[in-house]
């Protein structure tokens, strides 16, 4: 498999993943705590699965010591980052709304 | 000439997927013209669109680019497709919708 395809496996599934978690967050803003809950779930299993493949990919060049140095790897480990950062937001967000929703009727 | 309009977070993993859907293009001799562009774009390019299509990174922004985009239909690229960078099934589902247009 070639850098670029491993690249989009890892954007596609963290990508997803960050696309969970800011959905939750809007969900959670309508009150909808369930499905930003579940949402939030779902982001963590695609997020797991973009991290596996970026795992490989540091584990193969430990073993075969090659560079797989491009611009589209680093734009990869950019949105696995950014979809990190969601992931951990997306938790404090929908307990904040929660908290919010029960103390305003809003 | 029908123009497709690929959208993402920064435009790079689309421009690759132009690259894929305009080889798949010419191979089965689709008259279309596909574009990638950044999301704050979005307004300077909407005259040109026939059909947005959106990375599934941004599925979240789905609902503020339809309104933006009016009549223009706007779809998400499907996960599985966009990470085998499919283009070719990702261009015949577009002219699909454009067909029944």
């Amino acid at each position: 498999m070639d850098i670029e395809q491993i690249c989009f496996e890892m954007i596609c599934h963290v990508g997803d993943a960050r696309s969970s978690f800011v959905e939750a967050i809007q969900q959670a803003r309508q009150k909808n705590f369930s499905q930003a809950l579940e949402l939030i779930e779902n982001g963590k299993l695609n997020y797991h699965l973009g991290h596996a493949v970026h795992a490989r990919l540091v584990q193969k060049e430990m073993e075969e010591e090659v560079n797989h140095l491009s611009l589209i790897l680093v734009h990869a480990e950019d949105q696995m980052m950014s979809a990190e950062n969601f992931k951990i937001l997306s938790e404090e967000f929908l307990l904040m709304y929660q908290l919010f929703h029960s103390k305003c009727d809003w | 000439m029908k123009n497709i309009l690929l959208m993402c977070s920064a435009g790079m993993s689309t421009s690759i997927m132009v690259k894929k859907m305009t080889e798949a293009a010419a191979k089965i001799n689709a008259d279309v013209s596909i574009k990638a562009i950044p999301e704050q774009a979005l307004n300077d390019h909407l005259d040109e669109a026939d059909i947005i299509l959106l990375g599934p990174q941004i599925r979240f922004l789905q609902d503020k680019v339809k309104a933006a985009a009016k009549e223009i239909p706007v779809r998400v690229i499907d996960t599985m497709d966009y990470g085998l960078m499919d283009g070719e099934k990702i261009l015949r589902q577009a002219l699909d919708i454009l067909g029944e247009e």
